[in-house]
């Protein structure tokens, strides 16, 4: 399984897409960071002062680890989508299902395997987004004013480190979602079809039940957007597409929910890829 | 745990369904240690699906397969281990190079080295182009890494999926020699070809399917013996196509250039050269005629074949 594992991480390594990822990742970084320095420092006249003073707070440290890890779980989401379904569906369209399966049998090896080395990828990426937001973060409190890192303490950078947890168990759901589309559809389209359809259906979806009350408000409680929301460390411009979603779920709520939605995914995904012939 | 050494391949009642379409049918098929034996039959007759199952890669609806004895339901993983195969679509990672695509097929076979890596390519003649992406090889080069991938665990049988696909003659001509060579290392080779041309050459013993049944099945040499077609040679061909018509155990006669092709037991071959030789008709030459593979495949499936 190690040796799959390895193998797996081995091809997303050499393939270009994966490094094209990185470079919209880094992109979209500094794209959210100076577009929001540029309002910042010419603000429109109608904005408020109040508002003005949040969005610079928002570029500088400590509240730019929010704005880091909220745009991370948001650009992250979609570039994840986009590269589990593509390594999995493209898998049926290049015939190497065949050729890895007449190799290693054991069919659950093959999505397991897979699964990993797209969470390694993800905590990867998770790195990198740190690590690109952390310098960016650097620039724009800079030109903003100084830097005071007395907010720096040991239960600081716990909490770091737990925001870190949350925004990558938040990636999980998508990344399985993405996964089981692709199985079901056997290709590429329908895994980036499915996992981005879903992810923008849902959040139109989201903002129905809420306007609509009652009962209805109810249901987002169980989908998977709001329930990322609440685990995600909360900024005012990269909240994922549910900002607007009301009164989020408990931690609770959203950590069992997200659980679930991951188990049924993989039991699904395993399932299905058991089950079925290989025919092409 | 194995059955029986000598048998490489046994299906017994394998069936596959899919839907109301039955695409093999009760198809029981024997394959022994180091034999090179061919797999033939028209297209969509079940023969990739036959292979599929073979390789776990299908369900049988009913029937088993065992490989080395082994029922592939139960020990798939392991019998895989001791199998190199070349499946209808040849699958490989079009971004990576030739050899990191070996690589990572060595990766997950496990227990393979660098050195095979390099030594299988050398074998298929890629040496030189390892480096370059498998999306800008031509279909020959594409064709000679999946017989090198096939080959990258040095496997008791392989499953050769038509494998001179693409080649071109002198390429063709390599594989033939090189599965003939496979075949005397102690090989058993399963192979699938549209050239019985090819087969012909290369097979002991073979299969023709049609419609997901074996139709028959033999030693190459007997297959192609099976026709009772006596050729022969006269000094006056007309005379004798009149003599010979007038005779009811001989069922057919075709004139061929200075050549008669007469349709007629072994046993009688005597008795027409002395019903000619009465009329003072000489027979030049005699001789039993040999089906060539081909022939033998397209009066079983009466079909014709697009190569």
């Amino acid at each position: 399984m190690i040796e799959m594992i390895r193998a797996e991480l081995f091809k997303l390594r050499k393939r270009n897409m994966t490094w094209i990822m990185v470079i919209v990742l880094a992109a979209f970084f500094c794209l959210m960071f100076f577009a929001i320095y540029g309002v910042t420092s010419s603000p429109p006249d109608r904005m408020p002062g109040e508002a003005v003073d949040a969005i610079r707070a928002s570029l500088q440290f400590p509240d730019a680890f929010n704005m880091i890890f909220s745009t991370a779980g948001t650009i992250g989401t979609l570039l994840l989508i986009i590269l589990v379904a593509s390594s999995i569906g493209n898998e049926y369209g290049w015939g190497t299902v065949r050729q890895v399966l007449t190799r290693r049998g054991i069919r659950y090896y093959f999505v397991i395997s897979k699964l990993v080395s797209f969470i390694i990828i993800a905590v990867i990426g998770l790195l990198i987004s740190v690590i690109i937001g952390f310098i960016l973060a650097l620039i724009t409190s800079n030109l903003i004013g100084s830097i005071n890192w007395d907010f720096m303490t040991a239960s600081y950078i716990g909490g770091l480190f737990e925001k870190f947890g949350w925004t990558l168990f938040s990636l999980l759901p998508y990344i399985l979602l993405a996964t089981f589309f692709a199985f079901l559809g056997r290709s590429a389209i329908a895994g980036i079809g499915g996992g981005l359809g879903f992810y923008f259906i849902e959040a139109i979806a989201v903002g129905i039940f809420n306007q609509a009350g009652g009962w209805l408000a109810k249901i987002p409680d169980y989908l998977i957007g709001p329930n990322v929301d609440a685990l995600m460390p909360s900024s005012l411009f990269t909240h994922g597409p549910f900002a607007s979603a009301g009164t989020l779920p408990s931690t609770l709520n959203a950590s069992l929910t997200l659980a679930v939605y991951c188990v049924v995914f993989i039991v699904i995904s395993l399932y299905m890829f058991k089950k079925r012939d290989i025919t092409a | 745990m194995e059955k029986n050494g000598d048998l490489i391949v046994r299906t017994e009642h394998l069936t596959k369904c899919f839907g109301k379409l039955v695409a093999v049918d009760d198809l029981n098929l024997e394959v022994h240690k180091g034999e090179v034996f061919g797999f033939l039959g028209p297209n969509g007759s079940g023969k990739s699906t036959t292979m599929g199952m073979m390789l776990g890669l299908i369900a049988p609806t009913s029937g088993t397969v065992e490989l080395f004895g082994l029922n592939i339901q139960n020990y798939l993983s392991k019998i895989l281990q001791r199998i190199g195969a070349i499946t209808e679509s040849i699958g490989f990672y079009p971004y990576l190079s030739g050899r990191d695509n070996l690589k990572y097929i060595a990766r997950i076979t496990g227990g393979i080295s660098s050195s095979r890596i390099k030594e299988v390519l050398e074998l298929v003649e890629l040496s030189g182009r390892e480096k370059d992406k498998f999306s800008n090889y031509s279909l020959g080069m594409k064709q000679r890494l999946a017989i090198a991938c096939a080959l990258l665990n040095d496997p008791e049988f392989v499953v050769l999926d038509e494998p001179t696909n693409g080649l071109d003659p002198a390429g063709m001509k390599e594989i033939r020699e090189l599965i003939i060579r496979l075949g005397q290392e102690g090989k058993t080779i399963f192979l699938n070809s549209h050239l019985l041309h090819e087969v012909e050459q290369v097979c002991k013993r073979v299969a023709i399917i049609k419609q997901g049944k074996v139709i028959t099945q033999g030693l190459v040499k007997d297959l192609m013996k099976k026709g009772d077609t006596l050729q022969i040679k006269v000094n006056e061909p007309e005379k004798a196509m009149t003599v010979l018509k007038n005779i009811n155990w001989i069922t057919s006669i075709v004139r061929e250039d200075d050549k008669l092709l007469i349709g007629v037991k072994a046993d009688k071959y005597a008795e027409i050269s002395a019903v000619l030789a009465k009329e003072s008709i000489f027979v030049t030459e005699m001789r039993a005629k040999e089906n060539t593979l081909e022939e033998f495949f397209l009066e079983m499936t009466e079909e014709r074949i697009n190569d």
